[in-house]
């Protein structure tokens, strides 16, 4: 499973969201996710991939292009470290 | 009142109320676990400050509304140190809604985190403290019997806070535990500056008694005093650290609080 199938299964099982409705393009705010929702999910994904993700950091996403980008990123840099 | 070779763990010391009460235990000599869960940099900075007091520092992340990750808090204190003399439970979140918003979402992530987590962590410091006493104080505020705005589930939270104080104090006193909680009412924090903004709480900065808002040093100062001999025989109660708010309330109708 790649990293985007992950997160989007999180985000959809955090969310009570169907998967498909969920794509790079999609906001937090379209499929209705609420503040404590975002927390949970970045908790969850944070867990799922041994990383943390900043608030200031996750302030910054966009959609979930720019979530899936950054936890690529940073799982591809611990495994590098 | 002097916590010269202590061990305190501070939980969600990295700002606000956690941050000033790991300084002012740090600056009586009390070595400090700093715990954190969103913010790593901040709980960086606080464990920063507390070295340059002349203490020892160690930052824990955890995220203290999960039991699993604070079984590991507590074994990675009891492995490296063996010992705990003084737990502040500080940590909180909370959601804001009006009660008809409300679900079982918005209730568990609230009550685990500020209750559940609370009796979770005294068990487990109370075996760090076995044979050597020790003191665990818990941060409440005036929400648990007062009614604020969508503050609902965090006021019912702290609540519960009180009662496991109360519970808490007289089970572990056969074991040189004393147990406390100080209640605030709002503390001058970034959390408050952002309800005030959200509109989610009414701006009383101009209408406390004591003629200033409570500050987070308000709050450390009678922490520091429970976690003191001289508070031995102060055993389940929560202060109430509010600025005579509480006490005078009918006297501020009309004065920012509308």
């Amino acid at each position: 499973m790649t990293i985007e199938e992950q997160i989007r299964e999180i985000v959809a099982r955090i969310t009570h969201v169907d998967e498909s409705i969920i794509t790079r393009e999609s906001t937090f705010k379209e499929i209705k996710a609420d503040s404590l929702d975002i927390v949970q999910a970045l908790v969850a994904v944070e867990e799922a991939f041994d990383i943390e993700i900043p608030d200031e950091e996750a302030q910054k996403f966009q959609n979930f292009g720019d979530f899936i980008s950054y936890v690529e990123n940073h799982v591809g840099q611990k495994e590098k470290a | 009142m002097s916590l010269e070779g202590k061990l305190a763990l501070v939980t969600g010391s990295g700002r606000g109320i956690g941050r000033a009460v790991a300084l002012k235990l740090a600056s009586q000599g009390a070595d400090i676990i700093v715990n954190f869960f969103r913010r790593r940099d901040a709980a960086e900075q606080t464990a920063k400050d507390v070295e340059a007091l002349g203490v020892k520092a160690e930052v824990i992340r955890a995220n203290v509304g999960d039991p699993a990750k604070i079984d590991e808090m507590f074994d990675t204190i009891g492995n490296n140190f063996g010992h705990l003399d003084i737990l502040i439970n500080n940590a909180a979140s909370g959601v804001g809604r009006a009660v008809m918003d409300l679900d079982v979402k918005a209730w568990e992530w609230t009550m685990n985190i500020n209750a559940r987590a609370v009796l979770l962590c005294a068990q487990r410091a109370a075996k760090l403290m076995e044979g050597r006493g020790g003191k665990i104080i818990s941060i409440s505020s005036l929400g648990s019997f007062l009614v604020l705005p969508t503050y609902t589930i965090v006021g019912v939270s702290k609540a519960a806070v009180e009662a496991l104080t109360r519970y808490l104090a007289i089970e572990l006193a056969p074991k040189g535990i004393c147990v406390n909680a100080v209640a605030a009412s709002a503390v001058e924090t970034e959390a408050l500056k952002f309800y005030i903004k959200e509109q989610l709480m009414p701006d009383t900065r101009q209408a406390t008694p004591a003629g200033r808002m409570v500050i987070p040093e308000d709050m450390a100062n009678v922490v520091a005093f429970l976690c003191s001999e001289e508070a031995f025989m102060i055993r389940g109660q929560t202060i109430i650290v509010d600025g005579g708010t509480s006490v005078g309330l009918l006297t501020l109708v009309g004065k920012g609080a509308g």
